[in-house]
């Protein structure tokens, strides 16, 4: 789906992977018009992340990228070459927006610096996502999705104690890092203000997503620690547990919805016992022991059954869903869009999470191939004409 | 924006002003993150129904004591607060006086409860057309789902997110943080900076229905388009990328102590072993190449942890970083709260609070450098701008004020 909000805005796009994907991909899907630049000949590194379709592998079929480059136009740029740099530079001064994740290191290499870039556009409003930032000692420090989660605090609450403490299932930081890079642009814009942006994908994870972390350990709180399927120090239940086709999370914050609960499970004798009255002592002590009980009657139910409890008594019970479960929900078949490529046929992925009112929801583009739009661009945007267009590729620029 | 406004602080978005209903977390970090970036604040809030937040252990005494919470302090902070009791009669009216002076309405109450109070954007856009309304919810203001009571772990079991998340071939763990309360959040964030983005050029007003759902789901990416492309689900695979080996948290000396470490191009592999000094395993036929590496991954972390089990994170970060590698340790929060980095970035402020004096208070670390973000006050005392926004805004009197006080309307 593809909303106005933002139109008339031009925003150039330097990214690979996730983050300023992500963040293109969120102002494009509000109506920006978007340019990705890829390198020549081989594009983002997320064509080669797959899931490639019908497990056959190829550039222009990886599912990551089909997925967060939709609704771009896409061209090719060589950045190692003056030309190439001088190219991008033209391009800026017809755009409001830049984003792009090199890291400093190879910013500083190639020149792709605001106060350089800032020349050909004086209103430019620039972000750099890296992953520590553009200052501090580890600027130049080297980070995959792992590390990030491991410095901003990921990795030190999840798993068992004594084993591996692990990140997300997937790649995820760099989601939260394009975020806060895309309210960041537009809030600049909204202040009329050009200037370049620094965002840390490791502080997209300690600061906003993390950041009240540090009172844990100013006053000494452990809902945080490694403790496996449980965390400390809340009511219980607030866990994931068996049923008896698969997972269901059990939660009950309020008494009410914990009496309510334990009403709806035929209220058993164990749930009398005096050591059970205070309910977080009992996550904290005997959560293992009650798991076990709890497990009994919810092992005799599916997942359906406990959902559909869960909505008739008002209880917090939430089924644990693989992803085919997610994208055969009914009720976030409007949320889902399906995009028809010649290459690829259909290919269904997921829109905007928001509904806007006074708005009418265009169709989104597919995802462009590798430098699809060279000629839209650097022709009829930027009056390269189209012999000069056939040099710059036949000279590796584009 | 609005031009009556005096009490917004400097920043990027002072002038504008936000009429915040939102509560707990969800609903509150957006107020945060726009008060930050100057906007004035407005938390309409009640005793005869507290922000969840605000309640909970006290930190100091055994007394249940609103003003005690940090973390309340911590995504609260910068707003102003009116306590106004919607209850009472004559309390609605008051609220909607307020809107003309508003330009954004952000609202996080279970579905229909706006409508129910007479606040919904119907009401409120026929006051003022421009006015921008956000509404988080854990499953949209619409759909089957709509009134499920769900938290952010529930949001967490539902996206799919939980389902990748554990060890190898055993049962979901489930994430200890909020994912589904600050993706929401974030994404709401951007909806109603865009809409105001529109709003300036055209005039034209918005209402943004959030489904925190809905937008973890816009972040699961990899594992919604492996069973779009393959048809396959995922389950925990333990720290697994498709591309690297090694991929993962290393055990290190000293007590839970761990340093993760991620190699994708060859270059990095020979850092790697450049850092280790050329061990023999590293020649093995079966850590030759990337392919090689990732299927006989198992293999990999043994001989990796070997190394790594005598060392501590600070030393081996160092001495891999030095050779192109990605290594960092395994941070707690104490970690982070005394790191030199993230001290010299400014990760954490320290702010003077009525109740408890000074306590760190984490910067959202969104670095606009001509404008930059900012903490501008503490976070409200229940009610304690009653005076100073019914009295600036509507002009009412002192004593007006102080008697709707006690008649426990202003409350």
């Amino acid at each position: 789906m593809t909303f106005s909000l933002l139109q008339g805005l031009r925003v150039v796009e330097l990214g690979e992977s996730v983050s300023a994907p992500y963040c293109s991909k969120l102002l494009a899907d509000m109506g920006a018009e978007v340019v990705k630049i890829e390198r020549p000949g081989v594009g983002d590194q997320a064509r080669e992340y797959g899931p490639f379709l019908n497990d056959q592998p190829h550039h222009e079929r990886s599912g990551l990228f089909l997925y967060l480059n939709a609704n771009k136009q896409g061209v090719t740029l060589d950045l190692e070459t003056p030309t190439g740099r001088e190219i991008l530079g033209g391009l800026l001064a017809q755009s409001q927006v830049f984003v792009h994740n090199l890291h400093p290191t190879e910013m500083d290499r190639l020149g792709v610096d605001y106060e350089s870039l800032r020349t050909h556009n004086d209103a430019l409003v620039m972000a750099s996502i890296t992953p520590y930032g553009l200052t501090g000692p580890y600027r130049n420090y080297k980070a995959y999705d792992i590390n990030l989660a491991a410095a901003g605090g990921i990795c030190e609450g999840l798993g068992s104690p004594d084993r591996e403490p692990l990140g997300f299932g997937t790649p995820e930081v760099g989601y939260f890092a394009a975020m806060a890079a895309a309210s960041s642009i537009v809030i600049a814009l909204l202040a009329g203000v050009g200037q370049h942006i620094d965002i840390a994908e490791v502080e997209s994870m300690a600061g906003i997503y993390n950041g009240p972390e540090a009172l844990m350990a100013v006053y000494q709180w452990r809902m945080t620690r490694r403790t496996g399927h449980h965390a400390l120090d809340f009511p219980y239940p607030n866990c994931i547990l068996r049923c008896k086709d698969g997972y269901i999370f059990v939660g009950s914050p309020e008494g009410r919805q914990w009496r309510t609960l334990l009403e709806v499970m035929g209220s058993p004798e164990w749930a009398k016992e005096d050591r059970f009255r205070n309910r977080t002592a009992m996550n904290n002590e005997h959560a293992d022991e009650v798991d076990g009980y709890m497990e009994e009657w919810l092992t005799q139910h599916t997942k359906a059954e406990l959902l559909a409890l869960a909505l008739k008594h008002h209880i917090p019970l939430a089924p644990v869903r693989d992803f085919g479960e997610v994208r055969n929900d009914e009720s976030l078949a409007d949320q889902f869009v399906a995009i028809e490529r010649q290459d690829t046929g259909p290919v269904s992925f997921a829109g905007p999470p928001y509904k806007l009112s006074n708005q009418d929801a265009l169709p989104p583009r597919p995802a462009p191939l590798l430098g699809q739009h060279n000629a839209g661009i650097y022709c009829d945007v930027m009056g390269y004409s189209k012999e000069e267009l056939v040099k710059l590729y036949q000279t590796g620029i584009i | 924006m609005n031009q009556d406004n005096e009490n917004s602080g400097p920043g990027p978005l002072s002038g504008y002003r936000v009429l915040d209903f939102g509560w707990v977390l969800a609903g509150a970090l957006p107020g945060m993150v726009l008060a930050d970036m100057g906007a004035e604040v407005l938390k309409v809030e009640t005793r005869q129904r507290m922000d969840y937040m605000r309640l909970g252990r006290p930190i100091i005494g055994d007394e249940p004591d609103p003003e005690q919470h940090p973390l309340f302090h911590n995504v609260n902070r910068g707003k102003l607060s009116i306590a106004v009791n919607t209850t009472k009669p004559g309390a609605i009216d008051l609220i909607k006086e307020l809107v003309p002076h508003c330009d954004v309405v952000v609202e996080n109450f279970s579905p229909g409860v706006m409508d129910r109070l007479g606040l919904g954007y119907d009401v409120l856009s026929g006051i003022k057309s421009e006015i921008v309304m956000a509404s988080i919810s854990s499953n949209g203001q619409t759909g089957p789902l709509r009134d499920l009571r769900a938290y952010a772990p529930s949001i967490g079991a539902l996206s799919g997110l939980d389902s990748t998340m554990g060890y190898e071939g055993e049962r979901p763990l489930g994430l200890k943080h909020a994912y589904a309360d600050i993706v929401g959040a974030l994404h709401s964030v951007f909806a109603i900076v865009s809409a105001l983005h529109q709003k300036e050029r055209t005039g034209q007003g918005q209402y943004i229905d959030v489904s925190m759902l809905r937008a973890t789901v816009a972040t699961m990416g990899a594992g919604l388009m492996e069973y779009e492309m393959t048809g396959r689900v995922m389950g925990p695979k333990g720290n697994y990328d498709p591309a690297m080996a090694p991929y993962g948290n290393y055990p290190c000396q000293g007590d839970d102590a761990w340093v993760s470490i991620a190699v994708r191009t060859e270059d990095e592999w020979q850092g790697l072993k450049t850092g280790m000094d050329n061990p023999a395993w590293c020649e093995e036929e079966r850590f030759s190449s990337r392919y090689s590496r990732l299927e006989n991954r198992r293999d990999l972390d043994g001989n990796l942890s070997a190394w790594t089990r005598d060392l501590t994170p600070g030393y081996i970060t160092e001495l891999l970083q030095a050779n192109g590698v990605a290594a960092i340790p395994v941070m707690g929060a104490e970690d982070r709260l005394f790191n030199p980095h993230f001290k010299e970035r400014g990760l954490y402020s320290d702010i003077e609070h009525p109740s408890l004096g000074a306590e760190p208070v984490y910067n959202i670390m969104w670095n606009l450098e001509r404008t930059p973000p900012s903490i501008h006050r503490h976070a409200p005392l229940l009610g304690e701008h009653n005076q100073k926004i019914f009295g600036g805004l509507l002009g009412m009197a002192e004593e007006e004020i102080t008697r709707l006080e006690e008649d426990q309307v202003l409350w």
